[in-house]
């Protein structure tokens, strides 16, 4: 077997390893700074803002040509979800209908629940606890 | 084996050298066959652990994992995840599935999982999970095993959470708590810090402006914190596409890391403020809906996993748990791995799992 220390494709990928960690320490080091801080809070402070101004912008552009706008796809989406959510509801009330009335829960949901009766298993050459 | 009369030159086996060329063209091949199968094919499927919905309610989803065991232990186990993130990395596939070894091992598991928060639930606040959220999954659990006692296990701020409860609830019902990678000293995460500086960071004009906080901003903290490392895993997935094992692991981990979740804008407002920028859980100054959380309150017994290589969350913010919490059975295991490794995947099978099941089995009676 060749010499891991020679072997072209483990020096590669040593090379990529170490240039990750060293990128990776020298951009926290960087990061850590609170120049770091000022400069992407400001930046990213203004981005929220213009995104803001931008997406209303959008929506009554959206409007005007007759295509639904993020907002109303987000809207969409939360009634689907809603429907999910309501389906989940009576799911978990099926759920609940059935062990009240004596029906196994658990299990596959029809099968019996095993005991609770499991005890930790005795240590090694040692008695049951 | 090399032959006898191969010569060597600065090191390298020339005998190997034309069994090297036809591996790797070999592979080179088989990463173009791989490379455009990865392209049109979806993941494995995660998550599959047969479970039932016991109870949903806006962003949170309380499941029951159906036992597989002949018998259980008598406490159940409540899951309380992170909610940055969806729950499946504790059930990835079959064979490295958190939740199916607990299942095997006799255990019976309840979770805690979120959904994304819908713009008008950017309200939620710290009370609404601690004081509310968690204590009716416990009634839910209490209710549908039968049992009073609960296990209460969270993973990341999942843990804080779990913290936060079980001071305010230190009379029960919890009877144990495992925290994985859970921190509680915020000094400790020094990147966060920064990035939320209270002198630059507004996080008032932030989640007033915006209401929750969106996934894409979270995620790109996460990357902050390790900024080359995307790439360098793209690289690494290219060399190693032709192998099959890898590639799975590959897309299942890089699902779960980009399929981040938003907060809700008030809860990550308390966060900042409460957390970040007052350290009140470390302080002892911490309050959720006006009541008192303070760690040293909590008696149960407790394992707190960290991870040695924890970028997220490193161990000088986790190191404190043990030395404030209250309990007088407790007991820090750091294990090798990262943040997620710990937890999920080849790592967490060989070491945290057999750990945990070998501290709860015993408490479970």
């Amino acid at each position: 077997m060749a010499d891991k220390s020679n072997d072209p494709v483990a020096l590669w990928q040593n090379m990529i390893g170490e240039m990750e960690k060293g990128f990776n320490a020298f951009a926290n080091q960087a990061m850590a700074s609170p120049e770091f801080s000022k400069v992407v809070n400001q930046v990213g402070g203004a981005t929220a803002g213009a995104q803001k101004q931008l997406g209303e912008l959008m929506e009554k552009y959206l409007v005007s040509m007759n295509m639904p706008s993020r907002s109303q796809m987000v809207g969409m989406a939360e009634r689907l979800q809603s429907i999910e959510g309501q389906l989940n509801e009576i799911k978990a009330m099926l759920h609940q209908m059935q062990s009240a009335s004596g029906g196994a829960a658990g299990g596959s949901s029809q099968a019996p629940r095993p005991p609770r009766t499991k005890r930790p298993p005795p240590p090694a050459g040692g008695e049951p606890k | 084996m090399k032959p006898a009369s191969a010569p060597d030159l600065a090191g390298f086996d020339l005998a190997s050298i034309p069994e090297r060329i036809q591996s790797e063209v070999q592979r080179a091949i088989q990463r173009s066959i791989k490379g455009v199968e990865y392209i049109s094919t979806s993941g494995p499927s995660l998550g599959s652990t047969p479970k039932d919905i016991l109870s949903t309610r806006g962003t949170m989803n309380l499941y029951h994992y159906r036992p597989i065991a002949d018998e259980i232990y008598r406490v159940p186990i409540l899951i309380v995840m992170a909610t940055t993130n969806r729950g499946y990395i504790l059930d990835m596939v079959p064979g490295q599935s958190f939740i199916e070894f607990l299942l095997k091992r006799g255990y019976d598991v309840y979770m805690l999982d979120w959904t994304a928060p819908k713009p008008e639930e950017k309200n939620l606040r710290m009370e609404d999970y601690v004081l509310d959220f968690i204590p009716d999954c416990v009634r839910h659990v209490q209710q549908d095993s039968g049992e009073n006692d609960v296990t209460v296990i969270g993973y990341c701020f999942g843990g804080v959470l779990s913290l936060l409860y079980g001071s305010i609830f230190a009379n029960g019902p919890m009877k144990n708590l495992i925290c994985f990678t859970t921190p509680i000293d915020f000094r400790g995460m020094k990147l966060f810090q920064n990035f939320s500086d209270r002198r630059y960071f507004d996080v008032d004009r932030l989640v007033d402006n915006i209401g929750n906080v969106p996934p894409e901003m979270i995620l790109s903290s996460f990357e902050m914190l390790r900024p080359a490392s995307r790439a360098a895993s793209q690289v690494q997935l290219w060399e190693n596409i032709w192998n099959d094992e890898f590639v799975k692991s590959y897309r299942m981990f890089d699902r779960w890391a980009t399929d981040t979740l938003p907060l809700a804008g008030e809860y990550f407002r308390a966060i900042t403020k409460d957390l970040m920028w007052d350290n009140k859980l470390f302080n002892d100054t911490m309050t959720v809906g006006g009541r008192k959380a303070n760690i040293a309150d909590i008696k149960v017994p407790i394992l707190h996993a960290v991870a040695e290589h924890d970028h997220i969350v490193p161990y000088e913010a986790a190191r404190p748990l043990i030395e404030k919490i209250g309990s007088a059975d407790k007991e820090e295991v750091i294990l090798k791995g990262g943040h997620v490794s710990l937890v999920a995947g080849a790592n967490a099978v060989r070491r945290l799992w057999p750990k945990l099941d070998s501290w709860l089995c015993e408490r479970s009676t």
